[in-house]
């Protein structure tokens, strides 16, 4: 099972009558957003995402920790809980704890903590009367003997005890995307109509009819639609959203300080890959603290593993990064390979990335 | 339509004398209004590279390149003047366009519908959008079968649509173009950074294409648009 790091918020998991709570919480999702885009919510004060990918871009779990406490300290002003296990049940009760486990410590963790975590009082109370104190000491239990003895409910608990099931039955608040979507919406519908498609035409139904087709086909996130923000890099300033999902139209042509000049990538990573960026001794080229690199690139490894000869580069352009984004440093160079190909590379955490082709 | 083999462009080279004409016949007459229509329009430098000034609805056009050329510029580019007259366009195939460098070629983005990773599903894709759009650009993904491309351009020609395949040497587009860009070399002009890029293309097609032979546009040039050289 997949490492989940959870972010729980404990302020905003009672609903304040006054709607800030869920506004709050979609500013939570927001400012962790920018750091992975697969933030779940989970319900109001709890979201969850995969650790593996951030951290390796950010280069470590510390590294993500960190950035999370701080972009959320920065923007609402709350402290946040944080833990990290297998499956959703888990990782909540890390967060709770604020225990970070690492992968295979996921099973004694649950076994050690207390029938109640479970959520039934019944089984809580009919527990220790049986002398079965932990969820561990639940799970040892016969699936069969359980099921005869107890409701359906509590069998489904039995397989979470187990590990047989990553998560509580209502752990999960299921209307939670449609409120965050109709709280959204607010937003989009006023840009729809301060004229965002201008007047609209028959020629703009049929092509949302023909997005819906083929949202029909490929599912949610099949379709998409661009749209530009602010930012000084080509891949921070680009935004790809499924096509229906409510937007805030963010579009900012005010010059950036220190924008990327000159012509932009053609084609623009969204999730960057990693490559080796090394000099003429085959050694890593390096940023320096000075912002100048270790050495002139003279070849660069692509993932397939390909050797590439570079040709030209220029830069490192250095980016010291926006106040919320926790001191994200990166400078960026282009190359330009022997076959013609120029490419726009980013380091950031002591690595090369590639962001962009020039195609 | 094109299907019938007329061609409006042979029927309107001449300036016909203007009979009187009685209200049937004047019905008839709709295409007259219809024919500039049918032409989707293009901005320079393609406009003088293509017959009859624009991409003539129905048709498709091939833009062939070694990727990381230009290829995905040129045909990104063929997009720009279309989308801001208000045409939509779709662009299926292209994994992770560079939404800041298309907007830079003068292309709305309003207008446009990405299918990034339609799968093993392009072409069914392609067709769900063909109603919905004027332009619509596709990467197949791998060696597109003769059978799905041909259905494909009767679709296209059916619906007059625009479609712009761009293709690659390991996977290259089984059936001939109405007009077709095969990017031949480009080259990259330098100062402290990547300036621009003089991309040489070699013009072709079916019928009248109106500038066969090769032709050098510069793409981007230092402000991302594409510009004759």
């Amino acid at each position: 099972m997949e490492r989940l790091l959870a972010i729980w918020v404990e302020p905003l998991c009672e609903e304040r009558p006054d709607g800030s709570t869920l506004r709050d919480y979609l500013r939570v999702l927001d400012v962790v957003g920018v750091l992975c885009p697969f933030v779940e919510p989970v319900r109001l004060g709890l979201c969850t995402l995969p650790l593996r990918g951030p951290s390796r871009f950010f280069g470590g779990d510390e590294a993500v920790f960190a950035a999370v406490r701080h972009n959320v300290r920065d923007v609402l002003g709350l402290e946040v809980s944080l833990g990290v296990a297998e499956g959703l049940f888990c990782a909540e009760l890390a967060a709770r704890q604020e225990l970070v486990l690492a992968s295979g410590q996921t099973t004694a963790f649950r076994r050690a903590q207390p029938l109640v975590a479970l959520g039934h009082k019944e089984l809580a109370t009919t527990g220790r009367r049986l002398g079965i104190y932990t969820v561990g000491d639940f799970a040892d239990l016969d699936a069969a003997r359980v099921a005869e003895r107890f409701s359906a409910a509590v069998r489904v608990l039995h397989r979470v005890a187990r590990g047989e099931l990553p998560e509580l039955p209502g752990q999960r608040d299921t209307r939670l995307a449609a409120r965050l979507r109709s709280a959204r919406g607010e937003d989009a519908v006023r840009d729809e109509q301060a004229g965002f498609f201008g007047q609209r035409t028959a020629g703009d139904d049929r092509a949302h009819a023909a997005a819906h087709r083929v949202r029909h086909r490929l599912g949610p996130e099949g379709v998409l639609v661009a749209r530009l923000r602010g930012g000084r890099v080509p891949e921070d300033r680009a935004t790809l959203t499924p096509w229906g999902s409510p937007s805030r139209d963010q579009r900012d042509d005010a010059p950036w300080p220190g924008r990327l000049a000159g012509p932009s990538p053609m084609t623009s990573l969204h999730h960057p890959v990693a490559v080796e960026l090394c000099d003429a001794d085959d050694e890593p080229v390096r940023m320096g603290a000075r912002g100048s690199l270790s050495a002139p690139p003279a070849s660069v490894v692509l993932v397939r593993g390909s050797r590439r000869a570079v040709v030209w580069f220029a830069g490192p352009w250095p980016l010291v990064e926006r106040w919320w984004a926790s001191g994200r440093r990166r400078a960026h160079v282009q190359v330009l390979l022997d076959s013609g190909e120029a490419m726009l590379l980013s380091a950031e955490a002591g690595r090369w990335w590639l962001v962009g082709i020039y195609d | 339509m094109t299907g019938s083999g007329y061609s409006y462009e042979h029927m309107f080279a001449f300036s016909p004398p203007r009979p009187r004409l009685s209200d049937d016949l004047v019905a008839t007459l709709r295409p007259v209004t219809l024919a500039k229509s049918r032409i989707v329009p293009l901005s320079e430098p393609w406009a003088s590279l293509a017959p009859g000034g624009g991409l003539r609805r129905g048709s498709t056009v091939v833009v062939h390149a070694q990727p990381g050329l230009g290829g995905l510029s040129v045909a990104l580019s063929l997009l720009s003047e279309a989308s801001a007259k208000g045409h939509w366009a779709a662009v299926v195939g292209v994994d992770d366009p560079g939404v800041v460098a298309m907007s830079d070629l003068g292309v709305d983005l309003r207008r446009v519908l990405f299918v990034p990773r339609p799968r093993g599903a392009w072409a069914e894709a392609a067709a769900d959008l063909l109603d919905g759009v004027d332009l619509l650009i596709v990467r197949p993904p791998s060696r597109p079968s003769h059978a799905a491309v041909r259905k494909l351009m009767d679709r296209v020609r059916e619906r007059g649509t625009v479609l712009i395949a761009l293709t690659e040497p390991s996977a290259p587009w089984p059936l001939p173009a109405d007009l077709s860009f095969h990017l031949t070399s480009s080259r990259w002009v330098m100062s402290s950074r990547l300036d621009a890029r003089y991309v040489t293309l070699q013009v072709g097609g079916r019928g009248e294409a109106a500038r066969r032979g090769e032709h050098v546009v510069m793409v981007p040039d230092a402000r991302g648009r594409a510009v004759a050289r």
